[in-house]
């Protein structure tokens, strides 16, 4: 067992070096590949955690008209007091309170806070349901109301840029295959040309009655180290970018302080990443193989 | 040990190899397969090796029908057969002894089997002196009997040999002959396919003329042409 073992290194080995050139190009394109799918995945994760504590603390933003009258504001800070089933909590925010919080956001461009005024924004109540789930009773229940211009919830924000994000995840995801597939083909194509250049000693194992298996096994490998290689530095990189990740978003006081990625994300990004790396290397092995198993 | 029964080969586009061919090899003999090219000797081989299927008919060896192995079979029937050809099939980035230990280890025969038999049979094949040489070091007579001693490294129960002495002078064919005599009188079976007339007719052994892929001739102590 331990002197077939030691064969199977050594040919292995003599394989890979015999084909650098193409062993590299393999290597390589299953990097990228990964790298791109890899990374999707870690930015996913990241986008997950903020969105996920948007929905936690669910508020619903009720705007009133900004020409609404005190009393139709009255009438709803009212309803709100009184409807116990629905809302747990609610904040008012008065045209000053929204102005201070818009000059926040746009603190960055003076020309803009210059040109606004406070009047000009509405007021609105910041609403914390009973229930995550009660978020749509109580948008539809108020929408309705007298004053009011809209109801906007947590999770319709959240909705609009998921979509935006899922968007482009398709895309890059769309790279990562295409460049996966051909990754999967340099493989094939290095198989080929490895048992191309064995046949000889194929031929002699084949007549003295080597098993299958015993013919690929060590193809298979040539391939399962080249998928796994081109994983692992993939893996390197994507822990980088974990940490470029964390380091960015580390102190932020703004809409992505809720952002942030663990290194259990990243730990399981890379289990997958390698996982994909290995299948790569024997389907394209075995792709690579299949002509000369049929003989 | 080898039994054809009712066998017909017909590759793609009707070219029939084989028609009827109905013959019987026992364990131990040693047969000569004669006939001009394209009588179906090769054909003859490739159907003992499992290298091609009977299109009808039968093929067994050893009480078992090869044509019905699965293909994870071959490999142990193969274990059991030795092969020769004229033109060796040596593989050239290996000395004598790697070639024949080769055999062995892609067979996952242990390392102490491989260090004992290896020996061994180089010295049977009378090459011991040339164990460390590269096969373009060597001789046409001294490549086939590393190819021989690869064959037979294992010790199977049938030696097949393919034009053994086709690449060689008449001085090296008795020698490569005596060896293959030698191996058959290990109770080896021998089935050798051959042009070579002289050989047939020295050697007095059970001869299978065939033409156009029919057995035309089975004599028990035959020589190369009928009437000759």
């Amino acid at each position: 067992m331990i002197s077939r073992f030691g064969y199977f290194t050594r040919e292995t080995v003599i394989s890979l070096r015999r084909n650098l050139m193409m062993t590299i190009a393999g290597i390589i394109t299953v990097m990228i590949s990964l790298l791109l799918f890899g990374g999707i995945m870690l930015i996913a994760r990241t986008f997950d955690h903020g969105t996920a504590k948007w929905k936690n603390g669910v508020e619903l933003e009720i705007f009133m008209n900004v020409k609404a009258s005190p009393a139709q504001v009255e009438e709803l800070r009212a309803q709100l007091d009184n409807d116990k089933d629905l809302v747990q909590s609610y904040r008012f925010l008065s045209h000053q309170d929204a102005y201070e919080e818009f000059k926040r956001i746009f603190r960055d461009q003076p020309a803009l806070i210059e040109s606004t005024t406070p009047e000009v924004l509405p007021e609105s109540f910041r609403v914390v349901p009973v229930r995550n789930e009660l978020t749509e009773e109580v948008k539809n229940k108020y929408e309705t109301a007298p004053g009011v211009q809209q109801v906007v919830t947590a999770q319709e924000q959240v909705k609009r840029i998921l979509r935006a994000i899922q968007f482009v995840k398709y895309i890059i995801w769309g790279m990562a295959a295409a460049l996966l597939a051909s990754s999967l083909f340099l493989i094939v194509n290095t198989i080929r040309l490895a048992t191309f250049a064995r046949r000889r000693e194929i031929e002699v194992m084949k007549l003295v009655g080597a098993s299958n298996w015993f013919v690929r096994v060590p193809f298979m490998a040539e391939g399962i180290v080249q998928g796994v290689i081109g994983a692992g530095l993939a893996v390197g990189v994507i822990w980088a970018l974990k940490n470029l990740i964390s380091n960015v978003l580390k102190n932020r006081q703004d809409l992505f302080q809720s952002f942030y990625v663990t290194s259990a994300d990243a730990f399981g990004i890379g289990v997958l990443v390698l996982l994909i790396g290995f299948l790569i290397g024997l389907i394209g092995s075995t792709i690579g193989l299949r002509k000369f198993l049929d003989a | 040990m080898i039994r054809f029964e009712d066998v017909n080969k017909v590759y793609k586009g009707d070219v029939v190899a084989l028609r009827n061919v109905d013959i019987e090899i026992a364990k131990g003999e040693f047969v000569f397969l004669v006939g001009p090219s394209g009588s179906g000797k090769s054909t003859f081989l490739k159907l003992l090796l499992r290298d091609e299927v009977a299109t009808t008919g039968r093929v067994l060896v050893a009480g078992r029908d090869i044509g019905r192995l699965g293909s994870w079979k071959v490999p142990s029937l193969r274990r059991n057969i030795g092969c020769v050809f004229q033109d060796f099939k040596l593989l050239p980035n290996k000395t004598v002894y790697e070639n024949v230990a080769f055999a062995l280890e892609v067979i996952g025969r242990p390392r102490h089997v491989i260090s004992t038999q290896v020996p061994q049979i180089l010295d049977l094949v009378g090459l011991s002196k040339k164990t460390d040489n590269f096969p373009s070091e060597l001789s046409g007579g001294e490549q086939q009997r590393v190819s021989i001693a690869r064959a037979f490294v294992n010790r199977p129960l049938i030696l097949l040999a393919d034009e053994p002495t086709g690449n060689l002078d008449p001085a090296t064919t008795v020698g490569i002959m005596r060896l293959l005599d030698r191996i058959n009188r290990t109770g080896t079976t021998v089935v050798m396919a051959t042009h070579d007339q002289r050989i047939v007719d020295a050697m007095r052994r059970r001869v299978l003329e065939l033409d156009h892929g029919s057995v035309v001739r089975d004599q028990a102590r035959g020589v190369y042409g009928v009437g000759t």
